[in-house]
C-alpha cells in the first residue's frame, strides 16, 4: 500500500517534470538565444534581439547584460542579510553581556556574516560588474560561453539558500557556528558541541556549489578576453578592469578548486569516517594550509577588480589619464602571483617551523609594493588634477584613503613579531574591513554609482548620493579605527561579552555600524527610487567625458542605444537634457 | 630581437616588478647568511622554495606579459585605454603630438 503511494507520487513528480519541460520548450525558442557568432558587421553586442518578455526573460537569459544584473540583484540581497546578520552582532555588543542573543547565535551570525559578504556579496557582485562591462570594454557580442555564464549564475541561489538553511525553519538543523575559516576540529564535527550537525554540512554543501560557480564565471572570463576581444583590443590597448579582472579570474581558477577539494575532504571527515583533518589522520594544520592556500588568493580576489573599477574611474574625474597605466597592469600581475605565496602568514601563531614562518614573512612584506605602487599611482592620478567630486569620485578618494589605512595595518600584521601580540585580536578585524569595507565596497560604490545611467537609462539623485558617501566614510572610520584600537589594548575576536574596560570602544563601534546602516538605507532608497522615476539620461555621454577626451567603449555602446531607442519613440516625461549633470553643482 | 622588445621604455614599465623581486632576492641571501634556526633538509628546503618559486613566476609572468605587451604596441596603433573601439578616437602618440592632453606628467606614452 506504502509502496503504490509512493510510486504514484513519482509517477504524478514525473508527469509534473515533463510538463514543465514541455511548457519551457514552448514558451521558448531557446536557438534565438544563441549570440550572434560574427556576422552581426556592427552590431556591437546586441545579438540577442529576441528576448521573452517578463519572469521568463530573467530566468532564461544568457545574455550579458540580464546576468549582470542578474548578480547585482543577487549580490546586493546578500548584502543586506549579510549586513543585518552583522547589525544583530553590533546591538548585542552594546553592553558587555550576552544580553540580547545567546553566545552561540551570536556565533551562527559571525560565521554566516563572513561567509554571506565574502561568498555571496563580494565575489558575485564583482561579476555584476565583469559581466556587464567587460564584453563591452572589449567589443565582444557577448562572453565566450554565454549559457556557461547562465548556469555558474543559476548556482548561487541555491548555493545561499543551502548557506542560509541553519536559520531556516528546517527541524533540527542548527546554524554553523565555526567562524567563515571553518577550522578543524571544531568544523569536523569533533567534540561535544553540535557542529557535528546537518546544517554545517548543508553550509558546506552551499559553499561548495559558490565555488563551482566562481570557477565557471572564470573560465567564461579567460576565454572572453583572451579570445573575443575586437582586432583594435590589444594588451596594449586592454582597459585596466579588464585586466584586473583576467588576473582576478585566474586567481579563481587557481584558489577554489582547492576550497572544493578541501570542502569534500571536511565533508568525508564528517560523514564518511575518514581522517584527513583528524589529530591521527592528516591533522587539523593540513586544513588551515589548504584553507589559507585559497584563502589569502581569495582576498585578492576580492580587491583586485574594485582596484580596476578606481584607476578606470578615477582618471575620469580628475581630468587625466591615469598615471603610470602600465605600473597598475604589471603591479596587478604581480600581485597574482605572489598572493599565492604568503598564505601562512595567517597561521603565525600556529607554531609551524619558524624558518618557513620568516619565508612567508619575506613575500608578505614583498606583495605589499605592488599594492602601494598602485597607491600613489591614484595619487599621483589626482595630483594638480581638475578634480570633479562627484559621488562616484567621492568613493574612490574614499577607497585610496581607506585602502592605506588597510594596507599599513595588513604590512604590521605581516611581520611576525607584531602578529605574535595582534592575532586574533581585532587589529586583525579592523584591518580586513578596512579593506574590505573601506576600500572594496566603496569601490564598488563607485562603479554602481558612475554606470548607473547605463544599466537603468536614468540619473540617480546626486544630493542623497553624497549623504551616502558621507555617512558611510564616517561610519567605516568609526567602527574599523575603533576595532584597531580595541585590537591594540587586547580585545580578542570572535566574542560575545567582553570585559567593562573595553565598553566604550565597543559602542564606538556600535555606533559607527548604525551610521553604515543609515548610510546603506539611503543608498537603498536613492537607487530603487532613481531606477524607477529618476530623470532620463539623453545621452550617451553624462559625465561629460568627451570634453577630456576620456570618453571610453561603454559609453559610445550606451549612445548608440539612446539613439535606437528614441527612433522607437519610447519616451516619458523626459526632464533632462544635461544628463546627469551632477558635474554642474560638484 | 629581445633588445627590441625591450626597450628602455619598456624597462622602465616593468620596473615596478623588479622591487618585489628584490624583495625577495634580499631575503634569500639574508636567510643564507643569518640563520638562527639551524639547517634542515627539509624545513629549510621549503623555507627557501617558498621564495625561489613566487621569485621565478614573478620573473616569468613578468618577462611573458611585457613582451606581450610591448609586441602589441609596435604591431597596432595604441590607444588610451578602453578607446580603442570608440570612433573618432586617436592612437595616442598622434594625440600626444598635437598636444592634445596636457599635463600628462607620466603614463605609458
Ligand atoms: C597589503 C597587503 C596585505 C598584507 C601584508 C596583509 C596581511 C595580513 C596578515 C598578516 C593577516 C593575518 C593577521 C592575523 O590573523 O594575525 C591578515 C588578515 C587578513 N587580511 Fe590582510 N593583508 C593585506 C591585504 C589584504 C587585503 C587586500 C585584504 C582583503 C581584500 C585582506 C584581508 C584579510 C583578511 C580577511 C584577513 C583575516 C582573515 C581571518 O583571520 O579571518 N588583507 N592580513
Ligand atoms: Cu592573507
Amino acid at each position: 500500500m506504502q509502496i503504490t503511494g509512493q510510486l504514484a507520487l513519482t509517477v504524478l513528480m514525473g508527469i509534473f517534470l515533463v510538463g514543465v519541460a514541455a511548457w519551457l520548450a514552448r514558451v521558448e525558442n531557446w536557438r534565438s538565444y544563441t549570440p550572434l557568432a560574427s556576422g552581426g558587421g556592427g552590431a556591437h553586442g546586441t545579438g540577442h534581439a529576441e528576448k521573452p518578455s517578463g519572469v521568463i526573460r530573467w530566468l532564461t537569459t544568457v545574455d550579458h547584460k540580464d546576468i549582470g544584473i542578474l548578480y547585482g540583484f543577487f549580490g546586493i540581497i546578500s548584502f543586506v542579510v549579510g549586513g543585518l546578520m552583522v547589525l544583530g552582532m553590533r546591538i548585542e555588543l552594546f553592553d558587555p553581556g550576552a544580553t540580547l542573543i545567546s553566545e552561540s547565535f551570536y556565533n551562527s551570525l559571525l560565521t554566516n556574516h563572513g561567509i554571506t559578504m565574502l561568498f555571496l556579496f563580494g565575489t558575485p557582485i564583482i561579476a555584476a560588474f565583469s559581466n556587464y562591462f567587460v564584453p563591452l570594454l572589449i567589443d565582444a557580442d557577448d562572453m565566450a560561453f554565454p549559457r556557461i555564464n547562465a548556469i555558474a549564475f543559476w548556482l548561487l541561489p541555491p548555493g545561499a539558500l543551502l548557506i542560509w538553511a541553519g536559520f531556516l525553519p528546517l527541524g533540527d538543523i542548527v546554524p554553523a557556528q565555526t567562524a567563515w575559516t571553518l577550522y578543524t576540529p571544531l568544523a569536523a564535527g569533533v567534540g561535544n558541541g553540535n557542529q557535528a550537525n546537518a546544517g554545517v554540512d548543508l553550509l558546506i554543501l552551499g559553499l561548495h556549489l559558490t565555488g563551482v560557480s566562481a570557477t565557471m564565471g572564470a573560465i567564461n572570463f579567460i576565454a572572453t578576453i583572451i579570445t573575443e576581444r575586437a582586432e583594435e583590443v590589444t594588451w596594449a590597448n586592454l582597459d585596466i578592469f579588464s585586466w584586473t579582472i583576467l588576473t582576478q579570474s585566474g586567481l579563481i581558477l587557481f584558489a577554489f578548486p582547492l576550497l572544493g577539494s578541501a570542502l569534500v575532504m571536511l565533508l568525508l571527515d564528517r560523514n564518511l569516517g575518514t581522517t584527513f583533518f583528524a589529530v591521527e589522520g592528516g591533522g587539523p594544520m593540513l586544513w588551515q594550509h589548504l584553507f589559507w592556500f585559497f584563502g589569502h588568493p581569495e582576498v585578492y580576489i576580492l580587491v583586485l577588480p574594485p582596484m580596476g573599477l578606481v584607476s578606470y574611474i578615477l582618471p575620469r574625474f580628475s581630468g587625466r589619464r591615469l598615471f603610470g597605466f602600465k605600473f597598475v597592469v604589471y603591479s596587478t600581475l604581480a600581485i597574482g602571483v605572489l598572493s599565492f605565496g604568503v598564505w601562512a602568514h595567517h597561521m603565525f601563531t600556529t607554531g609551524m617551523d619558524p624558518r618557513l614562518r620568516a619565508s612567508f614573512m619575506a613575500v608578505s612584506l614583498a606583495i605589499a609594493i605592488p599594492s602601494a605602487v598602485k597607491t600613489f599611482n591614484w595619487i599621483t592620478t589626482m595630483w594638480n588634477g581638475k578634480l570633479e567630486l562627484t559621488t562616484p569620485m567621492l568613493f574612490c578618494i574614499g577607497f585610496v584613503a581607506n585602502f592605506i589605512v588597510g594596507g599599513v595595518t595588513g604590512v604590521f600584521n605581516a611581520s611576525i613579531p607584531v602578529d605574535l601580540i595582534l592575532h586574533d585580536t581585532y587589529y586583525v578585524v579592523g584591518h580586513f574591513h578596512y579593506v574590505i569595507m573601506g576600500a572594496i565596497a566603496f569601490a564598488l560604490f563607485a562603479g554602481m554609482y558612475y554606470w548607473f545611467p547605463i544599466y537603468t537609462g536614468r540619473m540617480y539623485q546626486r544630493r542623497l548620493g553624497k549623504w551616502h558617501f558621507w555617512l558611510t566614510m564616517i561610519g567605516t572610520n568609526l567602527t574599523f579605527f575603533s576595532m584597531l584600537i580595541l585590537g591594540y589594548a587586547g580585545m580578542p575576536r570572535r566574542y560575545a561579552t567582553y570585559l567593562p574596560q573595553f565598553s566604550t570602544l565597543h559602542q564606538l563601534t556600535s555606533v559607527g555600524a548604525l551610521i553604515l546602516a543609515a548610510g546603506t538605507i539611503i543608498w537603498a532608497y536613492n537607487f530603487a527610487t532613481s531606477w524607477i522615476e529618476g530623470p532620463k539620461v539623453q545621452d550617451g555621454d553624462p559625465w561629460n567625458l568627451e570634453e577630456t577626451g576620456m570618453h571610453t567603449a561603454e559609453w559610445e555602446w550606451f549612445d548608440r542605444k539612446i539613439e535606437t531607442a528614441v527612433t522607437d519613440g519610447g519616451e516619458e516625461e523626459s526632464v533632462v537634457a544635461d544628463g546627469g549633470g551632477e558635474r554642474d553643482d560638484a | 630581437m629581445t633588445t627590441r622588445i625591450f626597450d628602455r621604455e619598456t624597462i622602465l614599465d616593468l620596473t615596478v616588478n623588479f622591487i618585489p623581486l628584490a624583495i625577495i632576492l634580499f631575503f634569500v641571501v639574508g636567510y643564507a647568511v643569518v640563520n638562527p634556526f639551524g639547517w634542515d633538509p627539509l624545513a629549510s628546503g621549503l623555507q627557501f622554495a617558498l621564495l625561489v618559486v613566487p621569485f621565478a613566476l614573478l620573473a616569468v609572468l613578468t618577462y611573458l606579459s611585457g613582451k606581450a605587451i610591448s609586441q602589441a604596441e609596435d604591431e597596432r596603433p595604441v590607444y588610451l585605454p578602453g578607446q580603442a573601439t570608440v570612433s573618432g578616437a586617436e592612437p595616442i602618440e598622434e594625440r600626444e603630438s598635437e598636444g592634445a592632453i596636457e599635463g600628462d606628467a607620466g603614463g605609458e606614452s
